[in-house]
């Protein structure tokens, strides 16, 4: 596998942060820290997929944490009122009602033809708004859920002996895997994934190659609808409860993730590989300072440390190559 | 097409833009619907002073984010600017930082401090768009979480209280009925204006904005344009942080969060646009008299927060449609009263070519 230069210098950034955090305190080079990671980190490794793709296309969505919560929340109270119980069920629910947002705001961007930054902003606290209003906003706590949920957000793939305890590989890895696999085939494999690369490179020449752009735009973020439901169900089994509330409020972290892997805001360049160490990095930082004997409130701060430091190299990197070349790209947008 | 040669007069400075008249006349509309819905609840003197102390903290936000759409970009960062200007006030005005201060000093030293770091961390921003060429976008997001971890590391998530009753005082003060703070807010609307509209350096950023491009090659220094834009809105910002703890009579990490998400709206509604070069202050004045005016009736009929993000993201969607479509509409709606076909939607379509 080919790894570009800035995912170099992440996997070194991860390298020289797991070695100072072992020296200072052993207990975290564990595989215990590893399943840890994989599981709190699940959710969003789902949603960088989703979003690398609307990336790629020149967009960006950030209602995908609202698409998230909607979704799920809509697919618990629908299994309460008919009284279902399975976990496929809400899988199904969650992804059906995500790709409808996600289709909803396709149709948005290409009929406004405005920054999809402002629109999804608004399709944000549309969503929202109407989930509160139409479904209601009561918080479904673990003893009303079916057990199924509490058993899919619990239940390990693998499991290990140690002297905690049983610590196990959690069962969402499974989604987050196929997930990825299903990303890198729609991006590198089909005629769809290559189009929309074209359309986030340049839209006008993908138009004359016989692209085909509200398509491409439609399935894009129709599959991060998706992927939020599905994110979103995975979620909510995990916290084994449904609040209307949460999530939402944290999709630029996301956005962050996906920008510290390299991936390009004006479109056409972005990696699978970069936007997932991006994602584990800030889940890193995250769960891990306390091992340095830091309070989580420093954890922003690290984070936006390496947010600045690294989209700053990634631009001034491009930078230098369009002077090279001559070419005046517009700055500030 | 006469109207550009046309003097600026107060009346057609806002007749002769079709934006404007439009935002006027929903502000008029609503004024009368607020007038017969809630009469006195709406319109009492303590309502409206209410009001106007509550809209100073968000204008300063909006008139930022106005700056930033101007150039074609976006701040995300102005309210964690504000917020930790804030802090850094707090801490000094409590006597934490700098102990042995007298509290007249204290004020004067907290005032210019705030101002001066949130003109730095503006400073930062621009140095950081313009040097390196990031979108404002994620380089905003960027100093976003790190001026929001500053804050976090240095308050721990706790708010900074206790400040001297000569501070807060400025917070609650009034000329004759008119807060003082919105006073201040009026004058920096009105300096900005002027700054904007009737001066080179103000005209140069209007066509820095509308095609940076352009701009360079007819020798605007596209360079400093960015860093004082972005150095601009980081004054605005300490403003604003200011205002917010003067009010509160506290200062915390994630005080006035949801302002970043509202200012966006509230300069799509006004007419500035998103792709930069195009819009007005008035037009955010108005706007944020609209906004007031409509969360005081929210509060009035007690509506839900749920309810309230519903309306809003209904109604940037529904504006963003209209400024698009409207004109075509309105036409289609007129065409079969009118027999000669002269009607055309030539112009109804700004920003045809931008996307993303």
């Amino acid at each position: 596998m080919r790894i570009e230069r800035s995912e170099g210098i992440l996997l070194g950034i991860i390298l020289i942060y797991a070695v100072a955090v072992a020296l200072v305190n052993p207990a975290f080079l564990s595989i215990e820290t590893v399943f840890d990671l994989v599981r709190t980190s699940s959710r969003d490794l789902i949603l960088v997929m989703g979003l690398l793709l609307i990336m790629l296309s020149g967009g960006i969505d950030i209602s995908f944490m609202a698409m998230a919560l909607v979704s799920s929340y809509c697919a618990t109270a629908a299994m309460m009122q008919l009284g279902l119980s399975s976990i496929g069920f809400l899988l199904i629910f969650a992804m059906l009602i995500g790709v409808v947002m996600g289709l909803f705001n396709a149709l948005l961007i290409s009929w406004l033809k405005l920054p999809p930054f402002i629109i999804t902003l608004g399709t944000m606290n549309l969503f929202h708004g109407l989930m509160a209003t139409l479904v209601g906003t009561r918080t479904f706590g673990g003893g009303m859920l079916p057990p199924s949920f509490n058993a899919f957000g619990s239940g390990n793939l693998i499991e290990l002996e140690s002297e905690y305890g049983i610590i196990g590989l959690s069962l969402s890895v499974i989604p987050v895997v196929l997930v990825i696999v299903l990303t890198w085939f729609i991006i590198y494999k089909t005629m769809l994934g290559r189009g929309i690369v074209a359309i986030g490179n340049s839209e006008e020449a993908a138009l004359r190659l016989g692209f085909r752009p509200l398509l491409l735009r439609l399935f894009a973020y129709g599959y991060i609808g998706a992927l939020a439901g599905l994110a979103g169900s995975i979620y909510i089994c995990q916290v084994n409860a449904v609040y209307p509330d949460k999530m939402i409020g944290e999709e630029l972290m996301v956005v962050a993730g996906a920008v510290i892997g390299g991936t390009s805001i004006s479109g056409g360049k972005g990696r699978i590989f970069g936007a997932l160490l991006g994602i584990i990095i800030i889940y890193l930082l995250k769960s891990t300072l306390i091992f340095l004997g830091l309070s989580a409130s420093w954890n922003n701060l690290f984070v936006g440390i390496i947010l600045v430091l690294s989209l700053s190299f990634t631009a001034w990197q491009e930078k230098r190559r369009n002077e090279r070349h001559l070419l005046f790209k517009i700055e500030s947008r | 097409m006469s109207k550009i040669n046309a003097t600026p007069t107060p009346i057609n400075y806002i007749t002769g833009d079709a934006n404007l008249n439009a935002l006027l006349s929903v502000f008029v509309l609503t004024a009368l619907i607020c007038a017969l819905a809630f009469g006195d609840a709406m319109y009492s003197g303590a309502n409206l002073q209410s009001m106007a102390f509550q809209i100073p903290e968000f204008g300063f936000v909006a008139l930022g984010m106005m700056l930033a759409f101007l150039v074609g970009g976006i701040d995300l960062s102005i309210t964690a600017n504000a917020c930790l200007s804030g802090i850094v006030a707090g801490f000094i005005l409590t006597g934490s930082w700098l102990p042995g201060l007298d509290e007249g000093m204290r004020i004067a030293v907290a005032v210019v401090t705030a101002l001066g770091l949130s003109t730095l961390m503006g400073l930062f921003n621009g140095l950081i768009i313009a040097c390196f060429a990031v979108s404002s976008l994620i380089a905003t997001l960027g100093t976003m979480t790190l001026y929001s971890g500053i804050g976090m590391a240095l308050t721990g998530g706790r708010s900074v209280v206790g400040f001297p009753d000569s501070f807060t005082a400025g917070g609650i003060a009034c000329l004759g009925e008119v807060p003082v703070i919105f006073i201040a807010f009026v004058i920096v609307m009105v300096l900005m204006a002027i700054l904007l509209e009737r001066t080179g350096g103000g005209r140069r950023l209007y066509l820095f904005g509308g095609n940076p491009v352009a701009a360079l090659f007819s020798g605007i220094n596209n360079f400093r344009m960015n860093v004082a834009t972005f150095t601009a809105i980081g004054f605005l910002a300490g403003l604003s942080g200011l205002t917010i703890i003067m009010r509160v009579n506290s200062a915390k990490v994630g005080y006035g969060d949801a302002y970043v998400f509202q200012s966006l709206i509230v300069c799509v509604i006004a007419g500035i646009h998103p792709a930069g070069g195009r819009g007005k202050v008035i037009g955010i004045g108005i706007t944020t008299l609209l906004m007031q005016m409509a969360a005081s009736a929210f509060t009035i009929l007690q509506l839900s927060p749920y309810t309230t993000k519903l309306i809003w993201g209904l109604m940037l969607v529904l504006v963003l449609g209209l400024t698009r479509d409207g004109r075509r509409l309105l036409n289609a709606l007129r065409a079969p009263f009118i027999k000669n076909k002269t009607l055309t939607d030539k112009d109804s379509n700004p920003g045809e070519a931008d996307n993303g």
